[in-house]
């Protein structure tokens, strides 16, 4: 599992070089910010292993309510291309809503696994808890990460072994608000996007733009790729963004479908690793952890993914390992340190209750 | 726990099936569609086109174009058009048909530079005027894949008059590109480098336009998919008056220094001549890397803009301030009264006066007006130099002005602190008998003695100058005693109606101001001069200072009257 997360980050920072070098040269500086910050993340993985999910769980109350203080004084801080994400701490700015996907990993974890969500009040408070971060992330505005919250929330739900029928009506009342939240709740931008989901061409200059260009990159990528550092559509900035949100459609420009079945390949393996050291883990808790890392990682891969190939709308999250973004690969790289520390227990001791 | 287990296998199955989804729809459209593709990116349909927006032109205040724009043509093709000798000795030949010297190697040059895929559209003869791109087009041999394109040159009419205010453009750099990434600038954008251009580069640079193309394999348009056109930036009108800023200049020409001239209640700048000066044109539309090391090596220093980067003792012109800060802070009064015998001695070291015959008993007007040295060191060693700090930074000397242009400096009040800093000395006694008269290690620019006379002028408001309506800043009134200020005005009266300026009041106005002659250890004395007119009812100030001008009352004080004359009577 661990093999596959730092061969998946390292080729991303090979990635962010190639995408970013498109934009007046600078993709050495992002390069180089990516892996010193690989560094860092690989060696806080290796404390959270050392320190243990159990110390992590019992703090967790804790940190989830830190978490939640960063967010809103995120919404304090300067704004940084119309959303306010970031917070500025010692020169070094990082997003407080990728350390909350954590907080709220290990939170409700231990709070399923003491008030397992088998009738409806128990349910009802555990989905009161949650709406707290999503609500916070909401008025940024980042409706990416919210999603990111409610689906690694829901995974939760599932592997805490909630009743059918709850989350059966849960998935329900999703459906049925999402005509309320398009007309009421979305601002103008982000129904483009969905229009443009549908059509591109309608908007080939606006929101269209990103989905027609991103799908020419993946498609030209072809069987074998064009090569690294090839290509032509990120050099030619036809792409946006390509060291963050595309950072797929660079990769899969260059290194085509064959490199594209590596890549999934991998990240399947690691999903699979995550959710079997749940599976041999005895404890509760652990299980429905596993459970919250894997949905936030398969959520982020498949949105990704999807999006850079029109089947999924923009939203603007990062691949997880390969986007460029220290916050976001440095979290990653905790929630996986945790679940390198459940395995490491499920292993060796036999007690659990 | 046998739910939860059930539960996390059904992750596995889950995962699995999206697994599938992703490469199946990563099969459809990288090996299925991805022939299409691969022609799509590769002749890319779609062409993006991005024109540059005209920048806002820049006038003075009656209306003087000061920076435009000329339209210009670039003949633009894409590299496959032009892949072999035949068609470039081609386009050669009906070039030079037209005069328009540009042989094979030169095209060969030109297109090895920019060629970064076929398909990229690039500049192939750039600078062509209207007429010359009209008769290629009507020639039935111009290779008609090529296509004219518009573009605009940035012209300063006013070129050498005014190019130390309105500044110039140039590509962006890759420094400017970093440190500007959220602008949204490109390669190869214009960018304001100094001046006004630099200042005010987001008024003036408008929103560059952007047309989708559909073009066919050849890189033909076939149809505008959608089009954005470009929003031309805003025009800026300047408080520069050009009839006294082309005075400013002629005054300067045979010498190095600047004249500032601007309004005393509010800060418009009407005049800011740096001398000597040079031409902004060819700077915007590039120059060879030998004439920009040419510039920037002279000795001379054109590129520094004197009225607000110049630094020099401000002189007796420093008396003004002097006199101020002793009144104010009641160690010398209207009747205090002292001796000159044409020095003073202070510990081992005798300090002159510039009349070494001594002026006699003077008051603080008579002091001003024959610009006694004397008088200004025993008041300078009876306020203390704390107190003279403490009133320079009231009057914010030793900080830039806050003028709506870059490179501005902010002289140096010094003091004991900045002393003990700079030197790791003591600030003595003979220190403060020097700052008294304005030398030594005091420093000011022309823009900020100007700006110290305007509170003089308008009753102890600090304005902040500005070229642009939008640098105003409401004045700050440093609450000086009227009283006490009417007294100082007097004395300036006194020096141009019958003391050291009366060269200043020839020019038909009434003129109140103080010379000043700077010591200059490199060769001739500066001479500066700074006043404002009408003296009972004050609208201008004026400061000239001339480096190795020698005396403030013979060169400097006429240039001051002329420039109040010429804003007073136009």
């Amino acid at each position: 599992m661990l093999l596959c997360a730092v061969t998946l980050a390292l080729w991303g920072v090979f990635c962010i070089y190639s995408a970013a070098a498109g934009t007046e040269g600078r993709g050495f500086d992002y390069a180089i910010r990516q892996a010193a910050w690989l560094f860092v993340s690989i060696i806080s993985m290796l404390l959270i292993m050392i320190v243990g999910h159990h110390k992590l769980l019992e703090g967790a109350y804790y940190l989830f309510g830190l978490s939640l203080l960063l967010l809103f004084l995120t919404l304090l801080a300067p704004k940084v291309k119309g959303a306010q994400s970031w917070l500025g701490f010692g020169g070094v700015r990082f997003q407080p809503s990728e350390f909350a996907k954590v907080a709220i990993i290990l939170t409700m974890s231990k709070f399923f696994s003491r008030y397992p969500p088998l009738d409806f009040k128990t349910f009802i408070m555990g989905l009161g808890v949650i709406m707290i971060p999503v609500l916070l992330v909401l008025l940024q505005p980042d409706a990416g990460s919210a999603i990111v919250f409610l689906v690694i929330s829901f995974g939760m739900l599932i592997a805490a072994g909630t009743p059918l029928k709850y989350l059966g009506s849960l998935v329900g009342l999703g459906l049925s608000a999402i005509p309320f939240m398009y007309f009421f709740l979305l601002k103008d931008y982000q129904r483009n996007r969905i229009l443009v989901f549908i059509d591109p061409m309608r908007d080939p200059l606006g929101a269209g733009y990103n989905v027609i260009q991103s799908r020419i990159a993946v498609g030209s990528g072809g069987f074998s790729g064009k090569g690294f550092m090839m290509g032509t559509q990120s050099k030619l900035k036809f792409l946006p963004e390509p060291h963050t949100d595309f950072i797929f459609s660079v990769f899969s420009e260059e290194f085509g479908f064959v490199g594209v079945m590596i890549l999934i390949a991998l990240f399947t393996v690691l999903l699979f690793r995550v959710i079997l050291a749940g599976i041999r883990s005895r404890e509760r808790r652990c299980k429905i952890l596993v459970a919250g890392v894997a949905s936030w990682l398969w959520f982020q891969m498949f949105e990704s993914i999807g999006m850079s190939i029109g089947f999924m709308p923009v939203t603007g999250l990062p691949l997880p390992f390969l986007s460029y973004g220290g916050s976001s690969l440095l979290s990653t790289f905790i929630a996986l340190g945790l679940v390198a520390s459940v395995y490491i227990e499920g292993g060796n001791s036999r007690h659990g209750f | 726990m046998e739910v939860l287990d059930t539960r996390l296998k059904f992750f596995l199955s889950g995962i699995t099936l999206s697994v599938i989804v992703l490469i199946s729809g990563l099969y459809l459209c990288q090996i299925y569609q991805g022939d299409k593709y691969i022609r799509l990116a590769h002749n890319n349909r779609l062409r993006m086109i991005r024109f540059p927006a005209p920048r806002g032109e820049i006038f003075d205040r009656n209306g003087v174009p000061l920076a435009v724009n000329d339209t210009t043509f670039c003949i633009m093709g894409y590299p496959l058009d032009l892949n072999t000798p035949e068609k470039l000795s081609h386009l050669s030949k009906v070039l030079m048909r037209h005069g328009i010297p540009f042989t094979v190697s030169d095209l060969e040059k030109t297109i090895k530079q920019q060629r970064l895929a076929p398909y990229r559209v690039m500049k192939i003869v750039p600078n062509l005027t209207m007429t010359q791109m009209a008769e290629l087009i009507a020639d039935y041999e111009f290779p008609h894949e090529l296509f004219p394109l518009s573009v605009w040159r940035r012209t300063y009419p006013a070129g050498t008059t005014a190019a130390n205010i309105i500044g110039y453009v140039g590509e962006i750099s890759e420094t400017e590109l970093k440190a500007r990434s959220e602008e949204g600038y490109n390669g190869g954008d214009l960018i304001g480098k100094s001046g006004i251009e630099r200042s005010y580069e987001a008024e003036l640079r408008g929103s560059p336009g952007q047309e989708a193309l559909e073009v066919d394999a050849r890189g033909r348009k076939v149809r505008t998919l959608d089009a954005n056109p470009a929003i031309k930036g805003e025009d800026l009108r300047l408080t520069l008056d050009m009839g006294a800023q082309k005075l400013a200049v002629e005054l300067l020409k045979n010498w190095k220094g600047a004249i500032v001239a601007m309004n005393v209640e509010t800060g418009e700048i009407l005049a800011l001549a740096s001398s000597p000066v040079y031409d902004n044109n060819p700077l915007s539309w590039g120059v060879s890397g030998r004439e920009w090391n040419a510039i920037i090596t002279d000795p001379e220093r054109p590129m520094l803009n004197r009225a607000i980067a110049g630094v020099y003792p401000p002189a007796s012109t420093f008396k003004a301030f002097m006199s101020i800060a002793s009144l104010e802070e009641n160690s010398i009064t209207q009747s205090t009264m002292i001796a000159c015998r044409g020095g003073l001695r202070f510990g081992s070291h005798l300090f002159k006066c510039w009349k070494h015959s001594g002026h006699g008993s003077l008051n603080v007007i008579g002091a001003l007006q024959h610009s006694c040295d004397v008088f200004f060191y025993q008041t300078g060693l009876r306020t203390g130099i704390e107190d003279l700090i403490k009133w320079g930074r009231k009057l914010h000397l030793g900080e830039p002005t806050g003028i709506d242009l870059p490179g501005e400096s902010g002289g140096n009040i010094a003091g004991p602190e900045w002393k003990m800093r700079r030197f790791k000395s003591q600030w003595s006694g003979g220190d403060t008998v020097n700052y008294s008269i304005g030398q030594g290690y005091m420093l000011m620019t022309p823009i900020q003695i100007a700006r110290v006379y305007a509170a003089i002028a308008n009753g102890g408001k600090m304005v902040t100058p500005h070229l642009h309506a939008k640098g105003y800043r409401v004045p700050e009134n440093i609450g000086l005693n009227p009283a006490k200020l009417e007294i100082v005005k007097r004395g300036l009266e006194a020096v141009v109606s019958r003391g050291t300026g009366s060269r200043a009041g020839r020019y038909g106005v009434q003129v109140a101001g103080k010379t000043g002659t700077a010591q200059n250890s490199h060769g001739d004395d500066h001479a500066l001069f700074a006043g404002y007119a009408p003296a009972e009812a004050p609208k201008y100030v004026a400061v000239a200072v001339v480096e190795g001008g020698k005396h403030g009352s013979s060169v400097a004080g006429p240039m001051v009257g002329q420039m109040l004359a010429h804003l007073l009577t136009h």
